[in-house]
């Protein structure tokens, strides 16, 4: 009965978990103090926030210098991986978390119900995010998933006092509630193909297998039903349609950190899963890849250009930027090619600026859309460039960054991606992204005529603007337009992405 | 094959009891109708409208208690189980994760998860249920109010038959 020998667990390496811990402290520290001391005074939680964010890319810095000396490895017990890829996706993550909490700040002191539990969600879902950006596991990666859904399922409700933010969140709960069944079976299938659910062995298991004719009906089936919860995550069309309402229902500042966080964490588990285990599976995914990518920026960019209010006009073009980022997806796939890594870079890159820059506009969106988001449709933007030149000069910045503009990060992000289309000789789904993008400006064009040469009439009000998202914006308008004039340093640093642990 | 014979046999046998439960009170039971029998509630006191109020149920938090204490007994119950196996290592992650799970009670307690007390709005929801509870309510002058609009009448029935 009992068991002779005793467990030897597996050694865990503190320093490399560091980022998660930063988090999971400040989570602590946020949750004890919050609940034991009385009010803290106005903005501390986010500010709290902010420095664990902080402090979590700066110990990512370490880890990444210590990583350029090493080689990628996978730590406690072949659970999570510690190469660039997972760190530049921590990075992202922690970006995140460290703008939208700066802004959140301001949105509950407007709101008038300043706390500590969003925060706390916020930094919970960013660990969820981390662990799915290194899980080298698919259980681990479930969990990771679990871990960022549940906090963003709460978050989207948050705002008890509109019904919007009610009903979003409970559509995004259901939804996803689906999709992570999908997610779960497609596991137990893969599970049931190759008996195993680390990446690692998959991969060995499988490529073990390389026989013509093979049998890979349960395998197959696993895949596409990973790929669905995975798509419905990073809201590839036809997966997308909780999107519009989720994001125009929650909180703005949630709203961003959703579209920036979420889609991260769950483009870099999709990368590393298709890309680690499945990689002797290329011609078998790659097609689901490539239909999903150009259904996402079709769809995404034609239907923004119909929408009257700007977070579902944002939340559309959200789907096709998801598009943009499957195309450096589709990239990685050609491994006979030599430019396929280019694709795994690229799409991180991208993930990095868009991050940067889709936190930056919803900010300005609820800045504008004042208290209980109610004013985000097209017509109160109009006559912001005379009530607030700066909120809406950084506004341009920003849309002229999504819509690709050269001098800018999303220039950068969107150049990468369809270079590693063209280079792996994918013609036809570069040229179909060019013409998203171009229908896609349209929709930028439209809020930016808004905001400058349309006049408002009876809106004289210019909207406040809080130093701690004066600062969030001034911040991302910085690096966007850094990146996009020397983007060098940005794109040495990330073509180190490409070797993945294990692999 | 064999072996799934007593679930299909219990199946069945759960079926035929259902059935034939239903079947024996049609037939069996006397049918004395009248009109406190056919209210939708049988017994208690008749409510006239629905509370319009809306009240606090904190049994969400509750909940909250007992999910958390749920996750630790199932993360503690096989470490208690297997504990020479599982050593010092996973002594330590019990603590670790114990510490964590203390973080999340001490939140709930100091949220209010432990103040069972009476409501604290008891007494404004009592003053407004006036009218709703009244002594001066029956059966007969209720019942007909809330529910009798579109029902067949005792002698109408009769008439139909």
């Amino acid at each position: 009965m009992f068991a002779a020998e005793t467990l030897t667990g597996p050694s865990i390496p503190w320093f490399t978990l560091s980022p998660l811990l930063a988090l999971l402290i400040g989570a602590c520290v946020l949750m004890l103090g919050g609940s034991l001391l009385p009010q803290w005074p106005r903005g501390l939680y986010g500010i709290v926030t902010a420095l664990s964010a902080a402090t979590s890319i700066v110990l990512c810095f370490f880890l990444w210098d210590n990583l350029s000396d090493g080689r990628p490895e996978t730590i406690i017990g072949d659970a999570l991986a510690f190469d660039h890829f997972a760190v530049l996706g921590t990075i992202s993550i922690c970006v995140a978390v460290l703008l939208a909490s700066l802004t959140t700040s301001d949105y509950l002191v407007r709101e008038g119900e300043d706390g500590p539990e969003l925060f706390v969600l916020y930094l919970s879902a960013a660990i969820g995010g981390i662990v799915m950006v290194a899980a080298q596991d698919l259980i681990v990666l479930f969990l990771g998933l679990e871990t960022l859904s549940l906090a963003l399922y709460v978050l989207a409700a948050s705002n008890r006092r509109r019904e919007e933010s009610q009903e979003a969140g409970l559509k995004y709960f259901i939804l996803g509630g689906f999709s992570s069944a999908f997610f779960l079976y497609g596991i137990a299938l893969i599970y049931g193909a190759t008996k195993h659910t680390n990446l690692g062995r998959i991969m060995e298991t499988l490529s073990s297998q390389q026989a013509f004719p093979r049998n890979d009906v349960l395998l197959l089936a696993g895949v596409g039903l990973l790929l669905v919860g995975l798509a419905f995550k990073v809201a590839a069309v036809p997966f997308q349609v909780w999107t519009p309402d989720v994001y125009q229902g929650a909180p703005t500042p949630v709203t961003s950190f959703m579209a920036s966080a979420g889609k991260t964490a769950a483009f870099a588990a999709l990368l590393r899963v298709s890309v680690t285990a499945l990689e002797s599976r290329v011609d078998d995914w790659r097609p689901v890849v490539w239909v999903l990518a150009v259904l996402s920026l079709v769809v995404g960019s034609v239907l923004a250009v119909t929408q009257t209010n700007v977070k579902r006009m944002l939340a559309y073009s959200s789907i096709s930027h998801a598009g943009f980022i499957l195309l450096g997806v589709e990239a990685a796939s050609h491994t006979g090619s030599a430019s396929a890594a280019d694709g795994i870079a690229s799409a991180m890159t991208y993930l990095l600026l868009y991050t940067v820059l889709v936190i930056g506009t919803f900010t300005i969106v609820g800045l504008v859309a004042g208290r209980g988001d109610s004013a985000s449709n097209l017509t109160d933007f109009r006559g912001l460039g005379r009530r607030r030149p700066a909120l809406a000069l950084a506004l341009t910045v920003f849309l002229l960054a999504q819509a690709g503009m050269p001098l800018t990060s999303g220039f950068v992000a969107k150049f990468g991606v369809i270079r590693a289309a063209v280079e792996t000789s994918s013609y036809a789904i570069a040229i179909i992204a060019m013409l998203a993008s171009v229908i896609g400006a349209f929709l930028y064009l439209r809020i930016m005529v808004s905001a400058w040469m349309e006049d408002a009439e009876g809106q004289d009000a210019a909207p406040p603007v809080p130093f701690l998202s004066g600062l969030a914006v001034t911040a991302a308008v910085a690096f966007t337009l850094v990146v996009g004039i020397v983007p060098g340093w940005l794109l040495d640093a990330t073509r180190q992405v490409i070797t993945l642990a294990g692999r | 094959m064999g072996q799934y014979l007593p679930i299909i046999v219990l199946l069945v046998l759960a079926i035929l009891f259902g059935a034939l439960s239903f079947l024996a009170s049609t037939l069996l039971a006397p049918k004395r109708p009248h009109a406190a029998k056919e209210a939708p509630y049988e017994c208690g006191i008749v409510p006239g409208r629905e509370p319009p109020q809306r009240f606090p149920v904190s049994f969400y938090i509750v909940a909250m208690l007992f999910i958390m204490f749920d996750i630790e007994i199932i993360f503690v119950y096989p470490y208690a189980v297997d504990r020479e196996f599982l050593g010092s290592f996973a002594f330590f992650e019990m603590l670790a994760f114990s510490a964590v799970f203390f973080v999340a009670f001490v939140y709930v307690v100091a949220r209010g998860a432990l103040d069972w007390g009476p409501v604290q709005r008891a007494g404004r929801i009592d003053s407004s249920l006036e009218g709703v509870v009244s002594a001066n309510r029956t059966t007969t002058s209720t019942i007909r109010r809330v529910g009798a609009e579109g029902r067949i009448e005792e002698d109408q029935k009769s008439a139909v038959a």
